[in-house]
């Protein structure tokens, strides 16, 4: 430590003023706090710290995590978009087509499809819904299939029902948009 | 490294205390290292007010200074497996201290904030207070305050080289081999970065000198 002897000196000089930073020293309280903080962070940097092949595995099992609940999100999401699809080829009496059914009779999106369609060929116990968005299913009337199961889908999409290139694009995607947009 | 006899302990006392405290720091430090985590809180409390003068005085601003102390004391135990012993405890942690302040302060570059520590009451009654009030013809509670500005605003004028070596030099009392092996640079180094600092400090303070 350097020794400064220079009280003789009447001279204020830059050391002298530098010396007076020693001055500004904080309180008791001040370290009592300071400490309790630091003890604080100290066991928080014990417990995370751990040996290294456990942080590797935490940070690999966190991101997995992660990965598996971003995956099980974008499932759930899928299935009920596209859920309807798949509906019409299992059971007619299943409550979701039911309530597909009455919301497509009521949705003006959909009255605007029927109008365009050629109702008289179609029978009248059919149920539209259905086997409209169920392009897999089979049926001897093949204008209906074609015509009504795409494209009426389509048409409460792009509202372009009269397009037949909308017809022939059998996509699960814009069904199932459709049908949610119907919902 | 301890050296004993008279006329050693007689010519060389400070560096007699050095040794010793170095000792008894590493025996400590090795305390740690087999396990003894309790027994850190000893450094701790024995370097926590010199880190925290130090890094107060190069960032003028006491809650960052408290966070940076934290931060070092924090970071010397993470790495106190690694320390061997072949400097001082004591130069280990202000290396420490000194490049997390640096590190800290370069990135808020742009950022000043200044938020003083309170000055000593006594120091008001200090012989060099009594000749300032006197040169100035000002009350000593504006001018305890006023000089507390000025002081920090200069220091912070300094590039982070220079502040450096003043504050350890001028404020903390090292001398110039033990901030050389702080910093990492050459003793003449050291002298001419504190030559540089004080004429600047020269400039910026002159109301106050003469």
């Amino acid at each position: 430590m350097s020794q400064h002897t220079k009280d003789s000196q009447k001279e204020v000089k830059v050391e002298d003023l530098l010396r007076l930073k020693r001055a500004e020293r904080p309180d008791d309280a001040f370290w009592g706090e300071f400490d309790k903080e630091l003890h604080q962070r100290m066991l928080q940097t014990l417990v995370k710290k751990g040996p290294l092949h456990l942080q590797i595995w935490r940070t690999l099992s966190g991101r997995l995590t992660q990965s598996v609940g971003v995956a099980c999100a974008a499932a759930f999401l899928a299935l009920m978009v596209v859920r309807p699809v798949f509906i019409g080829t299992t059971s007619a009496d299943l409550p979701v087509a039911q309530i597909d059914n009455s919301a497509l009779t009521s949705t003006s999106v959909v009255e605007v499809a029927m109008s365009d369609l050629d109702v008289s060929s179609i029978e009248a116990d059919h149920d539209y819904s259905i086997e409209g968005i169920s392009p897999n299913v089979e049926s001897s009337d093949e204008r209906f299939t074609r015509d009504f199961g795409m494209e009426g889908f389509e048409l409460a999409m792009d509202a372009d029902y009269s397009s037949d290139e909308a017809s022939m694009r059998p996509s699960f995607g814009s069904a199932g948009v459709a049908t949610t947009l119907v919902y | 490294m301890a050296t004993s006899g008279s006329v050693t302990e007689s010519i060389f006392p400070a560096q007699e205390a050095q040794v010793s405290d170095r000792d008894l720091d590493w025996a400590v430090v090795q305390k740690v290292q087999s396990g003894n985590v309790g027994a850190y809180d000893q450094l701790v409390q024995k370097y926590r007010e010199k880190i925290f003068s130090v890094v107060y005085n190069m960032t003028s601003n006491r809650e960052d200074a408290a966070d940076l102390t934290q931060e070092t004391f924090i970071k010397a135990f993470q790495a106190i497996a690694r320390f061997k012993g072949k400097s001082s405890f004591f130069t280990w942690i202000y290396r420490i201290a000194i490049n997390t302040t640096m590190t800290f302060l370069k990135k808020r570059s742009r950022r000043r904030f200044i938020s003083y520590e309170n000055i000593d009451e006594e120091v008001s009654n200090s012989e060099i207070f009594e000749r300032l009030t006197a040169k100035n013809q000002t009350e000593k509670g504006a001018l305890v305050n006023e000089l507390q500005e000025k002081l920090n605003d200069a220091l912070q004028k300094l590039s982070l080289k220079h502040r450096t070596v003043v504050i350890l030099h001028e404020i903390e009392g090292l001398e110039h081999a033990e901030i050389a092996e702080i910093t990492k640079t050459s003793v003449g180094t050291v002298r001419s970065r504190l030559h540089y600092a004080k004429q600047q400090l020269q400039g910026y303070l002159k109301d106050y000198l003469g």
